[in-house]
């Protein structure tokens, strides 16, 4: 005889964050069905920003009355206090990129294609290029992976966080093809990170699989417990670890797995290449962080080697092919990678400082970064954004202001005093050296010297040399584009002075079991 | 748990099939084969779960794989079209080698982990509910007892992921018809039909006689000339500049009853019904 089924409990206030966003990207679907072409962009526009900012209430009202350290939906989603926190940081990134989305003044119809089923360079195609039409699916879409991104970072079970790792890729690959100009370059980029994306989900899955045999169950806290008391063989469970960690370390885009990063980050268009590059990050090392806290924590002692030795691989891969691009977003790009080297220290430190060095550094890069390429998406010519460095030379002198801002950035990126970089990266390596991996610390430093190189040249670049004739002209933003390189240069300039208050909000609290 | 003998010769029939099926899917030049290869690896994997006390696994297993995916795939192969094939031009130097190289190794390493874990383990079964914790006994009603509890976001959150499908092959595939410049509706082709061609109808078949059946045949008006127009543009062999010299050298005047074009004339027998057909047939 069956027993009758009966509903897990669910705390609808806890994850009514994540419910608001689905919904309000359900909402946008209908309404790019009913709503006339010509207001849809309007509408999802306040849509989108609306319902951010609600799950953001939301979030906060549940921060001060809800219960702490809670998980629901039959412990598939923890509420935990990091996975709140990033909820709040993903909120808050969203909103930058909606905002970087949304521009339609920089590119006149916005940064995305206006009709995408039409083939490049074709006569049609060079007709819709001046529409000033854009397909405003792009938000219901960026909400949906929204959505997908906070479940990632707090699911408790490795089957939601595979449903959750697809729900935020495939809004991101469709995303990438998607940009106005240079659109087989997009269309490419788009491809590859599929491609790449759906191995690294194969390996991801095939590793599932494992742990599920090795501890008969798929929950994280069941599989550091089988780990815990039994003397069989740990084959499946470092099997299984190793091609997990493969899936998350790709979307993380960290050392060895970061293939797709620069020419995805190149060929997608500015504002998506924003998106993916601070909200995915937040989410891929929420996940990473959980993971290896939760399940894997209590075996530490294997893994943590070949972690480290991955870590020290990323930083030095991102900061010496760093120096020889000469594309400001791939370079950002490499950057990146060099970036998540720096975040696995803090991560690898497996214990509450290193929760709080990670977190903090997550929310700082990620602000960072979608100002960095807000900005990027302002320097143009003829044919769109001119992303070459040559023509980057002797902006400083035709515009002071962006040039300036752009400098802040990139010294915010290279850890420089001041701002939010110096505190995030001196966070992170004070939680390695009192986990005792110094070498990897000491690592972490020559690969920052390094990158601070690249970052150095394009400031040298902008003021010390001679304007090209025929160089690139700086846009004047319009509202929202305006509205998120302030916002992040703000944050990058409040959290590099005073980041007192951030740095306890992210450490309130460890991972709920 | 123990193993039957049935299950044991079943395991022995099926798994060297669904191995070949894997390697064969690697190693065929055309892409159709590949698939059908891969389909015999599915479905030898199918009645595998269903040996394995798994049957509604397994009934899912043909019918969403080989059912579903796998027919789609040839669809897919079929509208793009069965010939091409991938450029095998190495672009990497080596690349191949040392990809082989390493999946090999990986290969050896997952299954030496598994053989090495799985070795002394009992395995629980699928018909114990004891042992699986939920629900009864059977398939289906432990299924839905996880879909529903244990797994009921997971489930939940898989619908997202069929409208982010359903929006993405939307944006990509559709354009919206312009009046000017973008394609034509069906509206605008019927009215410049019937506007700007003589003929509003379809075009003749090709003819069908007892000399030939071919498509390459054309179709005889009453009066025993050649409709021209039953004869396709784009079939290659189609001689259709034969026709026209036949044509000229045939008597204006044609027998409607011979069924061929040319037959007074009947001196080397160069019918041009039978010219085209036999002409196919040769090659």
């Amino acid at each position: 005889m069956t027993t009758p089924a009966s509903l897990p409990d669910i705390d609808y206030a806890g994850v009514a964050p994540v419910l608001i966003i689905l919904g309000a990207a359900c909402i946008g679907v209908l309404l790019e069905a009913f709503v006339p072409r010509s207001q849809r962009w309007a509408v999802q526009v306040v849509l989108s920003l609306l319902a951010i900012v609600v799950a953001a209430i939301a979030l906060g009202a549940y921060l001060y009355t809800g219960p702490q350290n809670t998980s629901t939906f039959a412990g598939s989603i923890a509420l935990d206090r990091p996975a709140l926190f990033l909820w709040g940081t993903l909120l808050a990134l969203g909103l930058g990129s909606i905002l970087l989305i949304a521009d339609r003044v920089v590119e006149p119809g916005g940064a995305f294609v206006a009709q995408a089923g039409i083939r490049p360079g074709t006569m049609l195609d060079k007709e819709q290029a001046n529409r000033s039409s854009m397909q405003t699916e792009v938000f219901p879409l960026a909400l949906f992976s929204l959505a997908g991104m906070m479940i990632f970072c707090s699911a408790n079970d490795l089957l939601s966080m595979f449903v959750a790792l697809e729900v935020l890729s495939l809004p991101l690959y469709l995303m990438c093809g998607l940009a106005r100009r240079r659109r087989l370059l997009s269309q490419e980029a788009a491809v590859k990170y599929f491609l790449l994306g759906a191995f690294a989900s194969a390996f991801f899955l095939y590793g599932v699989a494992l742990l599920y045999g090795y501890a008969n169950s798929v929950k994280l806290a069941d599989i550091a417990n089988a780990a815990g008391g039994t003397n069989r063989s740990d084959a499946l469970l470092f099997l299984g670890m190793g091609l997990l960690l493969i899936g998350l370390l790709f979307k993380g885009s960290v050392g060895p797995f970061h293939t797709w990063t620069p020419d995805v980050y190149q060929g997608a268009p500015t504002p998506m290449t924003a998106f993916m590059g601070a909200c995915t990050k937040v989410a891929a090392f929420g996940a990473i962080l959980r993971v290896l806290m939760v399940a894997f924590g209590s075996t530490h002692w294997e893994w943590q080697t070949i972690m480290w030795v991955v870590a020290g691989i990323s930083m030095l891969l991102g900061a010496i092919l760093g120096i020889t691009q000469t594309d400001v977003k791939r370079m950002i790009a490499y950057s990146s990678v060099a970036h998540a080297g720096f975040l696995l220290v803090g991560v690898l430190a497996l214990d509450g400082s290193g929760i709080r060095a990670t977190l903090f550094y997550l929310i700082s890069y990620g602000f960072t970064t979608i100002a960095a390429f807000g900005v990027v998406s302002l320097v143009r010519d003829g044919t769109g954004e001119s992303t070459s460095l040559s023509s980057w030379a002797g902006l400083g002198k035709r515009s002071p202001l962006l040039a300036g801002i752009f400098t802040f950035l990139l010294l915010a990126l290279a850890g420089i005093p001041l701002t939010s970089g110096f505190v995030s990266k001196f966070v992170v390596f004070a939680a390695g050296m009192s986990a005792g991996i110094t070498p990897l610390v000491v690592l972490g430093l020559i690969a920052s010297t390094i990158a601070a190189f690249f970052y150095l040249r394009v400031i040298v670049l902008m003021y010390f040399s001679e304007p090209a004739a025929d160089g690139p002209t700086v846009t004047l933003p319009g509202m929202y584009t305006t509205a998120a390189i302030t916002l992040g240069t703000l944050v990058t300039l409040l959290l590099g002075v005073y980041p007192s208050f951030m740095l306890d909000w992210a450490g309130t609290g460890g991972f709920v079991v | 748990m123990t193993v039957s003998v049935y299950e044991e010769i079943a395991f022995w029939i099926l798994g060297p099939l669904s191995l070949a099926g894997a390697l064969g899917m690697l190693f065929s030049r055309s892409a159709v084969h590949s698939a059908l290869w891969l389909v015999l690896t599915m479905l030898s994997l199918g009645v595998l779960y269903m040996v394995q006390d798994a049957p509604f696994l397994g009934i899912v297993q043909i019918i969403v794989y080989t059912g579903a995916i796998m027919m789609l795939f040839l669809f897919v192969l079929m509208l793009a079209g069965r010939e091409s094939s991938d450029s095998v031009v190495e672009v990497l130097r080596g690349q191949r080698i040392w990809a082989s190289l390493l999946g090999i190794g990986l290969a050896g390493l997952v299954v030496a982990g598994v053989a090495r874990s799985l070795g002394d383990v009992t395995p629980a079964g699928l018909d114990n509910p004891a042992a699986n914790g939920s629900g009864g006994p059977g398939n289906v009603a432990n299924i839905g007892q996880s879909l529903f509890t244990r797994y009921l976001f997971p489930f939940e959150l898989t619908s997202a992921l069929l409208i982010t499908a359903a929006i993405g092959a939307m944006v990509l595939a559709y354009t919206r018809k312009q009046a000017k410049g973008g394609k034509n509706r069906q509206r605008e082709m019927v009215n410049m039909r019937f506007r700007e061609n003589t003929r509003p109808g379809a075009l003749p078949g090709p003819g069908v006689f007892a000399t030939a059946d071919s498509v390459a045949t054309p179709a005889l008006l009453p009066d025993g000339s050649i409709a021209k127009e039953s004869l396709s543009r784009i079939i290659e062999t189609t001689p259709v500049t034969q026709i026209e010299e036949d044509e000229a050298l045939a008597d204006r005047h044609p027998d409607a009853h011979a069924l061929t074009g040319a037959a007074r004339d009947g001196d080397d027998g160069a019918s041009i019904v039978a010219s085209p057909a036999s002409e196919e047939r040769s090659e």
